[in-house]
């Protein structure tokens, strides 16, 4: 017998035996093949005994010995049990307005910056994915020799696209895609649109909803298609179709009638553009070119496949078209055509030159997923601290359940579906808030169109039923099992301690503190460098100027001498890019060295009229012939980068033209703060064509007669796109940027606080509750306020301080290379931000706890010791 | 009445049930069958005769004798009902009537060899 007992049955078929065995037979056929086990043991040895078990087991798999589920009648109990569960629940919930309050908001806030968040990156990742025939669409790409190795580039030669009926079989519509900016005039205004040129079968391969009109208009090569924003913007009220509008393309005029206008696009379509045009209608299509240059020239070109073609079909007919190319343009060879699925486009924007998408923007996805995440973590562990808490006063409910033979499965049941109805209010909430407020919000500050689309998008669905499963099991798993673990006899004898000092509790206070100290850190930092940034000298005088844009060489000389006459302007100077834009680079070499510079080509008076600060030489000599000709002037952080000292002996080589440094500016700011300064050279060229005029205007005109500079520009200049401003403005745009991440920012660090602050207080009111009677004993015998104070404070103090100490060695860590990556020059996370961080901290601790202090100061012990 | 039907093994297996007496239940039953006839019964064919003999009446069961070999678990020991016995005395009968039926087999030159 003993022998016997050394060895088991396998392990597993005995547990699928147990697994599907009906409970009523069990002991009787595992006892059965047991002993079959230890007879077939000592006939056979081990393994034929192991081997006899398993064929048992197998045997015994019979429908009459198969556990089933329940007839009809415990169905129905089962459902009344669901209905029981969410009776008590609902009633928990009513009973606790308060903590609920707290729960609810605290993740309906959560939900709401996730789902701006997710639907930020969603309109990033399935832009375009909303395309019915998107699985049969392809873009024709081709693969040539690169100067560092292969390149695939997505738009072929034009004309391929003529013979793609012929080569490639069982293409059901193909269409090229040409991206332009034309100058759109409507009633005397012009605008700047962007614009892609399709071939009609683009709207039969690409299906969108329409406003006004029909999809098929662009057969009519003199029709257009609007996007609903661009004809709000053009036609406000007026019924949209059949209003005129002209484009300019490369000078060339042709007017257009409206044909159609799309539905509202959320920014969710592939291509991103303002109006469809008929492609024959580009003066492309008339223009008398060779066929070399028609091979040069390279567009997107789609095809869409029959249904269940293959791809794999086409590389004969890619192969003739490679061919073809070959033969008429052997100074561009392709190595090879291919085709890149529409929906893979998204994937490929790295493998990608030239294609559709160009680049995808991590760093404000990142940005924006952490904060919703930071957010969603706040309110989680709110909730879980709370309801771990709140579990403590039904331990009596709990510890009768358990006696009454409620299994443990189910008591975690009942605590999850409390939890589910929980989440699901903060879900609908969530929506909400995103809805009516942050995403407006965010839209505005982001300049977007995002939109929660309940009806169409699928994926919005997926979203919401899988954070409700997340946000469900992550927050009301550990309280559901930690609760449920308790022994009875423990709660009923009255001996459970739980929850108020738990170390979970303080160790998810501490990483709330902790994240609410770097979202403050995070957004006061922000605001410091964006307040610095607006005061920062940039390093010229940016007053009474303006800049306006010339198009056309032939217009300078007029528009410059027409300006010049104009009263209030004082002086004028051409510049090939401006002071406030970016400035094209240049190789220098010096010292048979090459360096990388910004080039700005101006005329003589140029750094005169802006002001630059002159540090050793000279400026320009408008009348010196030399000065216009081997004369340049650079700035500081040229003579630094090069280790030079002014006066230089030796000449600097610029496109193999030798120029001496006659001078030395101080460094200024070309662009915005997020960049380095460059080292510069200033060359002035002969007045001859530039492509932006600087007016100088007289002290305090510059605003007031930008409106008439504008009329003499357009008189000037019929069909062309103004583009004057102010020198003062050049860097509105981002500062508007910089201020909408500023506001995301501040809003998630009040939010956090907010959080913080609501988790807080739910905990100590909770604590509170069950201990007043204990501070109202030491009341009565003459505890003081600060005996009392200190004896709630030190817990909490404790906490602040540990999350001070970590959330700022985070923030120091995270937020300065966060910073880093957004400004080239910051203010860096000095002691101003932390310390205001842990003070707004401080002062949340100080109220929230000072409030139930308050509660115990005024509290009759009386009353309170007397109700039992 | 119209008889018991009962099946070949159904037949064998009450009978074994009836021979152990007491000391009836999946594995004893086995062996008994391995032992009076030399056949090779599945367990699981066993189980699922028992149980259907059951369900008709013929046997009757109670839980008991735990043992080592089983783990502890105890043993589903069968008896014979009063049906059972009843059904076995017809069954017997019946085979009996028939066999006395049978012509001698020294008359018969029918089909010689």
């Amino acid at each position: 017998m003993d022998s016997k007992c050394k060895h088991f049955p396998p392990k597993w078929p005995d547990r699928f035996l147990e697994f599907y065995c009906n409970p009523s037979r069990l002991e009787q056929i595992q006892g059965d093949a047991y002993e079959l086990f230890y007879m077939d043991l000592e006939e056979r040895g081990l393994a034929y005994a192991r081997v006899r078990f398993l064929i048992h087991v197998l045997s015994f798999f019979r429908w009459s010995n198969i556990k089933r589920t329940k007839s009809t009648y415990q169905t129905f109990s089962h459902g009344a049990m669901l209905k029981n569960y969410f009776k008590i629940g609902w009633r928990n919930l009513i009973k606790q307005k308060g903590t609920t309050f707290i729960s609810v908001f605290g993740l309906a806030c959560a939900v709401g910056c996730c789902m701006v968040a997710y639907l930020f990156i969603a309109q990033i990742w399935f832009k375009g994915l909303n395309q019915p025939n998107k699985d049969e669409i392809y873009q024709l790409t081709y693969t040539a020799e690169g100067e560092n190795g292969l390149v695939t580039y997505g738009a072929v030669a034009e004309p391929i696209s003529e013979l793609i009926p012929e080569k490639l079989n069982r293409v059901q519509n193909h269409t090229r895609v040409l991206r332009e900016f034309p100058i759109l005039i409507h009633k005397n205004e012009s605008y700047q649109q962007r614009s892609i040129y399709i071939d009609p079968a683009f709207m039969e391969m690409f299906t969108y909803r329409m406003d006004y009109g029909f999809a098929g208009a662009l057969r009519d090569q003199d029709q257009v298609i609007l996007t609903h924003e661009l004809s709000e913007k053009l036609f406000g009220d007026i019924h949209p179709i059949g209003q005129e509008l002209a484009l300019v393309v490369d000078g060339e005029e042709k007017l257009y009638k409206v044909g159609g206008v799309l539905a509202d696009l959320n920014d969710m379509d592939m291509f991103n553009f303002d109006l469809l045009v008929n492609f024959e209608s580009h003066p492309y299509s008339t223009l008398d070119i060779t066929l070399e240059e028609e091979w040069n020239s390279e567009l997107w070109t789609f095809i869409q496949l029959e249904k269940g073609q293959d791809i794999s079909e086409f590389n004969a007919g890619l192969q003739a078209l490679t061919n073809i190319q070959n033969q008429i343009n052997p100074d561009k060879p392709y190595l090879n055509m291919g085709l890149v699925a529409y929906s893979d486009l998204v994937y490929k924007v790295d493998e990608i030159e030239n294609g559709v998408r160009d680049f995808l923007g991590l760093g404000p996805q990142i940005l924006l997923g952490s904060i919703g995440l930071f957010i969603l973590i706040l309110a989680v562990f709110n909730y879980i601290n709370i309801s771990v808490l709140m579990a403590s006063k039904r331990l009596k409910e709990i510890g009768v359940r358990k006696v009454i033979g409620s299994r443990r499965s189910q008591l975690v049941f009942q605590f999850l579906s409390e939890n589910l109805m929980v989440c699901f209010f903060a879900l609908f909430l969530g929506c909400l808030l995103a809805g009516f407020i942050f995403l407006p919000g965010f839209n505005e500050i982001a300049s977007k169109n995002l939109k929660i689309d309940l009806l169409r998008d699928a994926n919005i669905w997926v979203f919401l039923g899988g954070m409700l499963l997340f946000i469900t099991l992550i927050s009301g798993l550990y309280p559901a099992i930690y609760v449920s673990s308790f022994k009875p006899i423990n709660i009923l004898k009255g001996s459970q301690k739980i929850g108020n000092k738990s170390i979970l509790t303080s160790i998810l206070l501490t990483f709330q503190f902790t994240l609410a100290i770097i979202g403050i850190v995070a957004g006061i930092a922000f605001v410091q460098t964006n307040y610095i940034n607006e005061n920062r000298d940039w390093g010229y005088s940016s007053a009474d100027k303006i800049i306006v844009n010339v198009p056309n060489q032939e217009d300078y000389l007029p528009l410059k001498n027409k300006l010049l006459a104009l009263a209030t302007v004082n002086e004028v100077s051409g510049s090939q890019d401006y002071v406030g834009n970016w400035i094209r680079e240049e190789v220098l070499e010096f010292d048979d060295q090459e360096y990388e510079i910004s080039l700005l080509n101006a005329e003589a008076n140029y750094p005169d009229i802006l002001d630059l600060k002159l540090k050793e030489g000279r400026m320009f000599n408008p009348e010196l012939i030399s000065d216009t000709q081997e004369s340049v002037l650079v700035n500081q952080t040229f003579l630094d980068r090069l280790g030079l000292t002014f006066p230089l002996d030796e000449k600097i080589t610029l496109d193999s033209a030798n120029y001496s440094v006659v001078g030395v500016v101080e460094d200024f700011h070309t662009i915005f703060f997020q960049e380095a300064i460059d080292p510069m050279v200033i060359r002035a060229s002969p007045d001859t064509t530039f492509n932006y005029l600087t007016l100088l205007m007289s002290s305090g005109t510059a605003e007031s007669s930008l409106n008439a500079v504008k009329k003499i520009w357009h008189e000037t200049i019929p069909k062309g796109l103004f583009q004057g401003k102010l020198q003062t403005e050049v860097f509105d745009r981002e500062f508007s940027d910089v201020q909408g991440v500023r506001n995301i920012l501040l809003f998630s660090a009040i939010l956090a606080v907010i959080l913080a602050a609501l988790g807080l207080f739910g905990l100590v009111s909770l604590n509170m509750n069950s201990h007043i009677k204990d501070y109202c004993v030491r009341k009565v015998f003459g505890a003081n306020l600060s005996d009392i104070s200190m004896k709630l404070f030190r817990r909490y103090l404790l906490i602040w301080g540990i999350a001070g100490i970590l959330g700022g060695a985070f923030s120091i860590l995270i937020i300065s290379s966060f910073l880093d990556s957004f400004f080239a020059f910051h203010s860096g996370v000095g002691v101003f931000p932390i310390g205001s961080g842990l003070v707004i901290l401080l002062l949340v601790v100080a109220v929230t706890v000072g409030s139930q202090i308050w509660k115990i100061l005024k509290a009759n012990p009386a009353v309170i010791l007397k109700s039992e | 009445m119209k008889g018991y039907h009962l099946g070949e093994l159904e037949e064998l297996i009450l009978l074994t049930v009836g021979i152990l007496d007491q000391e009836a239940y999946g594995v004893a039953v086995l062996e008994e069958i391995k032992n009076q006839t030399g056949r090779m019964v599945n367990i699981s064919a066993i189980h699922t005769v028992l149980n259907r003999l059951e369900e008709k009446g013929f046997l009757k069961s109670y839980m008991g004798g735990a043992t080592e070999e089983r783990g502890g678990r105890r043993k589903r020991i069968f008896t014979l009902s009063a049906a059972g016995r009843a059904a076995i005395e017809e069954v017997k009968s019946l085979r009996n009537k028939l066999y006395d039926q049978l012509p001698p087999l020294a008359l018969d030159f029918s089909n010689g060899q």
